[in-house]
């Protein structure tokens, strides 16, 4: 094990440690927006394999993450399977979507590539997810609720054992974010970087081409499918709302605005994501210096949108990734004025 | 052996024919060029081996593999490296990084493991590491490992695109260019490096290049492509004074071109500089390229900035011009203070940077290029001047500039350049990638500008040409100016312009060290195994047979049953 793994894995406890603590004593509301907030991580997690690594564009990662959730759905609700085979099939479905929308990517780029996706989470929100053809799927209009689900034996139900979701859900985004972190300086992450940077080079230089731009789809795929197949413990139940495509587009545009190239700026993201709209909602209406003002969920959007104009021209590399880069070069400044070379991780 | 065979290769891009009918064979162990106008069809021959583009005929065998259906990668596998003309590199990672991933592209490496740090990924990874650094310290850029492949001056970019392919341990190497950019001095290195290469590597290589002195130094056989068919083939001494490739490429010498010019235009000597630059430094991010430059240019004045790669010619161009701020020091044009102002002010005033790429609008035609200098000057501009100046875009006129060829984008450039009017065209490598008899006629026009009274600020690798048509000249080394003067003394520092164009610094070819691999020919030995023959006789042989109108098989015969008889 090298010294720079030991100390990923320990800054990745340390980070576990503190997140799980963190809505202890909160009331209900709050602790349902944590678990909301890890999955919608997710979420932002598998844009930042798929746009941040290989460099591929989709806006239909609400739509995986939306077949892991009706999947692990149906699972525990028609099949009564522990919940942990649930997640498993969610995340299974959720990676043969992928590996299908990854087919398209073969040959187109960019914006094309864009469109193509965003008529895939079209066909999911308004035909797959709401129409009776796919009521074993879905549940019908009512969607399926889970009642009495246990993982590993250990009661999950979302009603009296939401923490428990949430600690699980949390300790599953912490080892799959470090193995993102190991993986884009690994061999694997390399090549597809080589996609991202240069396709040609790439395929030319022997990185399958194929292989790994459907590697890429399915995996990503996958991660955004298990965040979701948790979205019924979570919540209770499963509707297409949370899953249509404007979550998709929000994807896209916060994954962009907090760094799509990093991991922890998916946490980041996903926190922003489910907590600001619940802040503006409870505290967004009274009175100020007597003036009665009233901020509906509807301001979250526009926020979201001036933001990601501010980001993009202050900030381009995200919130995160300039972060990391003033505290990286005044780390290197500081360095050189005490005359010694620091090391910039 | 044969290595590579291809065998009438048609390529067609909608209407037009980029290759028709190519056959080529490559030997082993052999360094084959291969040259031609731009726009000829290399680089897309280049595209069908490397399996980039799927030709409309014809068929590729390499070492007895039919490459037809083999995707890129696939093709990498069996032992294809390239590089690119345009430059390729993974630019958001180090370059010791860029060398890294052929390597394990090709072993057997698992996503799962990598992720996990597994001791089986982390032992090939050092492995890997390791041997990107051998290969690194081979081409001298030891010192460039840790450096981001993007932030690198094209020249080195270049350097790193030929490690890249060598890490893939290559069979056969595809090089597009590598010596475009190259000063004299770096092309002579890149020769060797090329010699060593195949000897130390048993590498093949196909090799682009306008650079005639390196192909005459390197190759043991040239092709010459001209509109996608085959003008000619040979060996380089005969290609060199081949008529047909004399007049469809590589153009007459001219030698009036000797000190006339340049005593011309000895009158504005005392005028007040048009261009200064004072003691400028200038980077990108946490590099600084240039520091204390000064350098002038008087009106109607043209001067040549020469130097290595990375020597900070390019990055002094962009400081004067705005596309970067300088960090000290100032720049005054025609007595204005122009430091730090953008890029499109500086260029109101009158000075014209036309940038390495030469910053066209590919999907423009012609005419609306030219056009659009009306935008600019703020009234409507006569484009017919240009078409006087250049008759063959008169016939090009509604053609998209994309679809040009690279001397005629050049003319686009340097026409609109001189519609707007300046009173200063800074011009950066102006022959980079252009057939020698285009460069030519390049040089030609700068004559015309300096004639209207348009001053020039060159930035050229072609030494001599650059010295030729200058009145002064700049020697930029490590990002600032060692030497200046008059163009006339620079031409007569030897030293300096040792190893021009076209080769003139080459006396004696590749194929004067005949036998240069080490292998004996040995007649006996070729009838038991002929993959035992050594390039240059089996190239001899084919060539005989071919003069002789027969197989190679029947001369071959016919040499042995000779040496039987003795």
């Amino acid at each position: 094990m090298t010294s720079r793994l030991m100390v990923r894995v320990l800054v990745t406890l340390v980070a576990f440690a503190v997140l799980a603590r963190i809505p202890v004593g909160f009331d209900v509301g709050f602790k349902f927006d944590s678990g909301l907030a890890v999955i919608w991580a997710f979420g932002l997690l598998s844009l930042v394999l798929l746009t941040g690594y290989v460099g591929q564009i989709s806006l239909c990662q609400a739509t995986f993450a939306g077949v892991g959730a009706y999947a692990a759905g149906m699972m525990t609700a028609t099949f009564h399977v522990d919940y942990i085979v649930a997640v498993a099939v969610g995340v299974a479905a959720a990676f043969a979507l992928g590996i299908i929308v990854g087919l398209p990517a073969l040959r187109l780029h960019g914006i094309t590539l864009a469109i193509v996706t965003l008529g895939i989470a079209l066909v999911f929100d308004r035909y797959v997810f709401q129409d009776h053809a796919f009521e074993w799927f879905t549940g019908g209009t009512g969607g399926w609720s889970v009642r009495e689900a246990s993982m590993f034996g250990l009661q999950m139900d979302s009603s009296k054992h939401l923490m428990a979701a949430y600690v699980v859900l949390l300790a599953l985004f912490c080892l799959v974010g470090l193995l993102m972190v190991n993986l884009h300086d690994s061999g694997a992450g390399r090549r597809f970087r080589a996609i991202r940077d240069s396709e040609l080079a790439a395929a030319t230089m022997g990185v399958d081409l194929i292989r790994y731009k459907l590697l890429a789809f399915g995996m990503s795929a996958a991660i955004a499918g298990l965040g979701g197949a948790f979205y019924p413990l979570v919540a209770g139940n499963v509707s297409p709302q949370p899953f249509w495509l404007f979550t998709s587009l929000q994807f896209a545009a916060i994954a962009v605005l907090m760094g799509v190239r990093y991991v922890p700026a998916a946490a980041l993201g996903g926190a922003f994501m489910a907590f600001v709209p619940d802040v503006l909602t409870r505290f967004g209406h009274g009175s100020l210096f007597g003036h009665q003002y009233e901020i509906s969920y509807d301001w979250f959007q526009i926020a979201v949108g001036v933001l990601l104009i501010v980001q993009l021209i202050a900030l381009p590399d995200g919130v995160w990734g300039d972060l990391r880069h003033r505290v990286g070069h005044a780390r290197s400044t500081v360095g050189a004025l005490g005359g010694r070379r620091v090391k910039v991780a | 052996m044969t290595m590579l065979r291809v065998r009438d290769m048609t390529v067609r891009f909608g209407g037009i024919v980029a290759l028709d009918g190519i056959s080529l064979d490559l030997n082993r162990g052999e360094i084959l060029g291969l040259i031609g106008p731009n726009g000829a069809g290399k680089t897309t021959l280049f595209n069908c081996i490397s399996g980039v583009i799927h030709p409309d005929r014809g068929s590729i065998f390499f070492e007895g593999h039919s490459l037809v259906y083999a995707p890129p990668h696939v093709r990498a596998r069996f032992g294809i490296a390239r590089t690119f003309q345009n430059l390729q590199l993974w630019g958001s990672m180090t370059v010791e990084e860029n060398l890294v991933v052929p390597m394990d592209a090709l072993g057997r490496r698992n996503t799962f493991s990598d992720a996990l740090y597994l001791p089986f990924s982390t032992y090939a990874e050092r492995a890997s590491r390791e041997r990107a650094r051998a290969i690194l310290h081979v081409l001298e850029l030891d010192r460039h490992a840790r450096t981001l492949a993007a932030d690198l001056p094209a020249g080195i970019q270049r350097r790193v695109e030929i490690a890249r392919a060598l890490a893939m341990r290559p069979r056969l190497l595809l090089l597009d260019e590598p010596a475009a950019g190259l000063d004299a001095q770096e092309t002579a290195r890149l020769a060797e490096l090329l010699h060593a290469v195949r000897q130390r590597f048993h590498v093949s290589m196909l090799l682009v290049d306008h650079d005639m002195s390196l192909v005459l130094r390197v190759c043991d056989y040239v092709y010459v492509l001209d509109f996608g068919k085959l003008l000619a083939r040979g060996q380089p001494s005969a290609i060199r004074s081949d008529p047909k490739v004399i007049a469809a490429y590589l153009g007459e010498e001219s030698k009036q071109s000797t000190g006339e010019t340049t005593t011309v235009v000895a009158a504005p000597k005392q005028a007040a500089p048009l261009l200064e630059v004072k003691q400028v430094a200038a980077g990108y991010g946490g590099l600084e390229v240039i520091r204390d430059v000064s350098l002038q240019v008087r009106p109607g004045e043209v001067v040549a900035c020469i130097g290595a790669n990375g020597a900070g010619k390019t990055t002094t161009l962009r400081a004067i011009s705005g596309m970067i701020h300088p960090r000290r020091g100032r720049v005054m044009f025609a007595g204005i203070e122009v430091t730090g102002r953008t890029a499109e002010r500086i260029s109101k005033l009158g000075l014209i940077h036309i940038p390495e790429g030469r910053g066209l609008f590919p999907r423009l035609t012609v005419e609306d290029t030219l056009r659009l200098v009306s935008n600019t000057a703020g009234h409507e501009v006569d484009i017919t001047p240009a078409f006087q100046l250049f008759p063959k875009l008169r016939e090009r006129r509604r053609q998209l500039v994309g679809t040009l060829s690279g001397g005629e984008q050049q003319m686009v450039a340097m026409a609109r350049a001189i519609l707007s009017r300046p009173r200063l065209v800074m011009i950066d490598e102006m022959s980079q990638g252009l057939a020698p008899s285009v460069v030519r006629q390049l040089f030609e026009i700068i004559r015309v500008f300096r004639d209207e009274g348009i001053a020039v600020l060159l930035v050229e690798q072609f030494v001599e040409s650059a010295l030729d048509v200058a009145d002064r000249a700049y020697v930029f080394e490590h990002g600032s100016i060692v030497l200046s003067g008059a163009a006339v003394d620079l031409r007569s520092d030897r030293k300096l312009v040792a190893g021009s164009y076209l080769g003139t610094a080459v006396e004696t070819p590749a194929m004067a060290a005949a036998d240069g691999n080490g292998h004996r020919v040995d007649p006996a030995l070729m009838e038991i195994v002929s993959v035992r023959v050594p390039a240059k006789v089996k190239r001899a042989l084919e060539q005989r047979a071919e003069a002789e109108g027969r197989p190679t098989g029947a001369v071959a015969i016919e040499l042995l049953e000779k040496v039987d008889r003795q």
